[in-house]
């Protein structure tokens, strides 16, 4: 088990890590540049907390915890960024990195699904974490944790493949 | 994509967005400050022990000043010099200054301690109880005065003093 503080080199962790998390506080703001506040906090903090980086779970716990208080902290700004980008229909920033059109069209219907259907979906596909850690950092049974993961991928079928 | 483990694979094949490199940056000066302030372990139980002293200091002190405010209204109210005899050596000074002047009485017109130097001499257990106690040892200066309403003749009377007060530590 290696621990996360006795790591020098913890960029490369970070680098493994990052995307993943940054992907997961999306949901929560609006902002990739916000989205990147959050995750440095939450891995500061779970840095000088002696963490295991194994741990992924409660790293996720801990930038979705921030994510929360971010948005109550910064409600009215983001109401206000959400209602800009909704009348002008600016360009947002990708969270996907696309190399054509089916893959545009995929990571479009993932910014539909629920909230709560895309951070599973989130900490499985991008993450590998386990429905077992999933649902430690959600506190959410395991069975629960599984079934959103389901129906996240029923609604992307069901979005992509109209009947 | 009819089934779900093909939407699975197609998921996959899409890549987040990377961060930004000045994330990097940014993390690794965090980073910096988190050691600058965590590595020298001893120093924040310093200061929060000096703190604590400090704090025990100044409420002392503010009792202390109570304590002599409320001495010197009762002081006041009795009118009576002779009631300031918890400081005998006022006494003698006091009856000198009383022949010497005028048969009116003198009455009290102030009091100050000013406590110079505060010493906390460590925790100590009382013999019954098992609660601790902090042993703060309080070196003051305490000055009187008194005047003849009459005359006008005022009397001075200033000493060092020392004092020793165990506060009761409460566990958190």
């Amino acid at each position: 088990m290696q621990n996360l503080v006795s790591h020098e080199d913890w960029k490369s962790c970070f680098s493994e890590v990052a995307p993943g998390l940054l992907l997961f506080a999306r949901q929560w703001v609006q902002s990739a540049a916000d989205a990147e506040d959050v995750v440095q906090e939450a891995f500061v903090k779970f840095w000088r907390r002696n963490h295991k980086i194994e741990n992924r779970a409660l790293l996720y716990a801990a930038v979705r915890s921030i994510a929360l208080d971010f948005i109550r902290r910064d409600s009215r700004r983001a109401r206000r960024e959400a209602t800009a980008v909704r009348d002008t229909d600016e360009f947002s920033e990708p969270q996907f990195e696309f190399e054509d059109d089916t893959q545009r069209a995929l990571a479009e219907a993932i910014d539909f699904l629920p909230c709560e259907q895309r951070e599973v979906l989130v900490m499985k596909i991008w993450n590998e974490l386990t429905f077992a850690e999933i649902a430690g950092a959600l506190g959410i049974s395991q069975n629960t944790a599984a079934s959103r993961y389901r129906y996240a991928l029923a609604a992307l079928r069901n979005t992509l493949q109209p009947q | 994509m009819n089934d779900l483990s093909q939407i699975e694979k197609e998921l996959r094949k899409l890549r987040p967005a990377r961060p930004s490199p000045i994330l990097f940056e940014r993390i690794e000066e965090a980073m910096i400050d988190c050691r600058a302030v965590a590595s020298p372990a001893i120093k924040p139980e310093r200061l929060r022990y000096n703190r604590l002293s400090l704090g025990f200091g100044l409420a002392a002190a503010a009792v202390l000043v109570l304590f002599a405010a409320v001495k010197m209204e009762r002081q006041e109210s009795g009118k009576e010099i002779a009631q300031t005899s918890r400081e005998p050596e006022a006494a003698p000074l006091l009856n000198r200054a009383q022949k010497s002047t005028s048969t009116d009485k003198f009455v009290p017109a102030g009091a100050t301690r000013l406590v110079y130097n505060t010493r906390d001499e460590g925790l100590q257990f009382a013999s019954r109880s098992g609660q601790p106690l902090r042993r703060m040892r309080y070196q003051t200066h305490e000055t009187w005065q008194w005047r003849n309403p009459t005359t006008g003749a005022s009397l001075r009377v200033s000493y060092p003093s020392e004092e020793v007060v165990l506060i009761p530590v409460s566990g958190q």
